[in-house]
């Protein structure tokens, strides 16, 4: 056995995963590849601060009625997964309840309920593309993983009285002109925000606004609202991206999750 | 056949959003980045499953002893999406691995590069096209 352990002048992970994607972003004229659509978009540049390559520039489409077309697999979240403290929009904060804070400093890694393969609740993004379905009556949003789900939204809905906590909670949707707004109540206490461990109470209420920018860039503001958790509300704002020829694969998380074995660490960043 | 190749630099932007890649679990909270190992070894087994694709190799010492690692790789879909099959490793390949090992110490790592014997090289989440298919 040949071993070498170097513990000086490693580059760390972060940088090596950086170099893993700068990615092939391989499409063969005759056999796309799973998960690829055959083709590239035209006109597309670089650059940009969402996920993965930068998406084909051009108005936002959309629909025969003249509704904005959200529809294709997009990447990128409407918050920072790592710390959803450091993806705030300007001026805002995130203030924890004492018993919050006391909690979050108890969290370790492989309780995060993601690594278990459980969903990121809202609005916890994944490394993962999603696709927003929509239909006169629901909005879907499919996602690739983690978990490999959905989200409904009840177009011009109403919340029920006394919604079951549910990891998703229970979403209704409305336009402000080209903005989607879904509200969402009805949340189990479960998921985390972030791989630090942010908590929340089945009181937490969010806003989230979708703006699909123009053909390739969608920004997402969540406004978190929470008075069991957090001394007042915030809002965080993320960005996600088309993916214009990628198609969702499945992904089964729970197939082989056997990795959480081997971590016995506090809750941290990625 | 003719193959497309486009370049996509997407770590600056995921770096920026605080995402990992392709890791379900915090990577920091398992394996030691700075306890790099290099293995030569014989792959016998690939797991192509989620949420973590795994290969094991057996290590063999200078005076026979044989030890079992456990390599860690992304999912397989961000690998399908940047060139990997579940045709890329197979029982018998004999490759050297560079991998940042866990922190509890197991022979158990995040495999960073995989070089074949017939010099293709692998990465984490990345693999060279496959060959022209007539």
């Amino acid at each position: 056995m040949r071993t070498v352990v170097r513990r000086s002048f490693v580059i760390g992970y972060v940088l090596a995963v950086t170099v893993a994607a700068v990615s092939l972003a391989v499409a063969q004229d005759a056999a796309p590849a799973p998960g690829a659509a055959k083709g590239q978009a035209k006109g597309q540049k670089g650059g940009g601060k969402g996920r993965g390559p930068a998406g084909p520039t051009g108005p936002a489409p959309r629909m025969a009625d003249g509704t904005p077309d959200l529809a294709g697999a997009w990447m990128g979240s409407g918050s920072n997964s790592g710390d959803i403290s450091k993806g705030l929009k300007p001026g805002e904060q995130v203030i924890m309840q004492p018993w919050a804070e006391a909690l979050m400093k108890t969290r370790k890694s492989q309780d995060d309920p993601e690594a278990n393969c459980l969903p990121t609740g809202v609005p916890r993004g994944a490394p993962y593309p999603w696709r927003i379905v929509q239909t006169p009556e629901r909005y879907y949003i499919l996602f690739e993983g983690n978990i490999h789900s959905f989200r409904q939204i009840f177009m011009n809905g109403k919340h029920p009285d006394d919604p079951d906590p549910t990891w998703y909670g229970h979403s209704i949707g409305t336009w402000d002109k080209d903005t989607l707004v879904v509200d969402s109540v009805g949340f189990n206490d479960k998921f985390w925000f972030d791989y630090l461990g942010h908590p929340h109470t089945e009181k937490l209420h969010t806003i989230e606004r979708y703006t699909r920018t123009d053909l390739g860039n969608m920004t997402i503001d969540v406004t978190i609202d929470d008075p069991g958790a957090y001394t007042k509300p915030f809002t965080t704002t993320g960005r996600a991206r088309l993916q214009p020829n990628t198609e969702l694969l499945e992904y089964v998380c729970q197939e082989n999750n056997i990795d959480l074995v081997h971590v016995n660490a506090p809750a941290q960043l990625p | 056949m003719k193959l497309k190749l486009s370049i996509a630099v997407a770590g600056a932007g995921l770096l920026m959003m605080g995402l990992p890649i392709a890791a379900h679990h915090s990577f920091a909270a398992e394996y030691d980045s700075t306890k790099k190992v290099e293995l030569k070894g014989v792959v016998t087994k690939f797991e192509w499953t989620n949420p973590h694709a795994h290969f094991y190799i057996d290590v063999t010492d200078p005076s026979g002893k044989v030890a079992h690692w456990n390599l860690e790789l992304a999912s397989p879909n961000m690998m399908q999406r940047n060139g990997w099959t579940r045709h890329s490793l197979k029982e018998g390949d004999v490759v050297v691995v560079v991998a940042s090992q866990a922190k509890d110490g197991t022979a158990t790592a995040s495999a960073q590069t995989i070089q074949k014997s017939d010099g293709t090289k692998l990465t984490f989440m990345a693999a060279p096209p496959p060959p022209d298919v007539k």
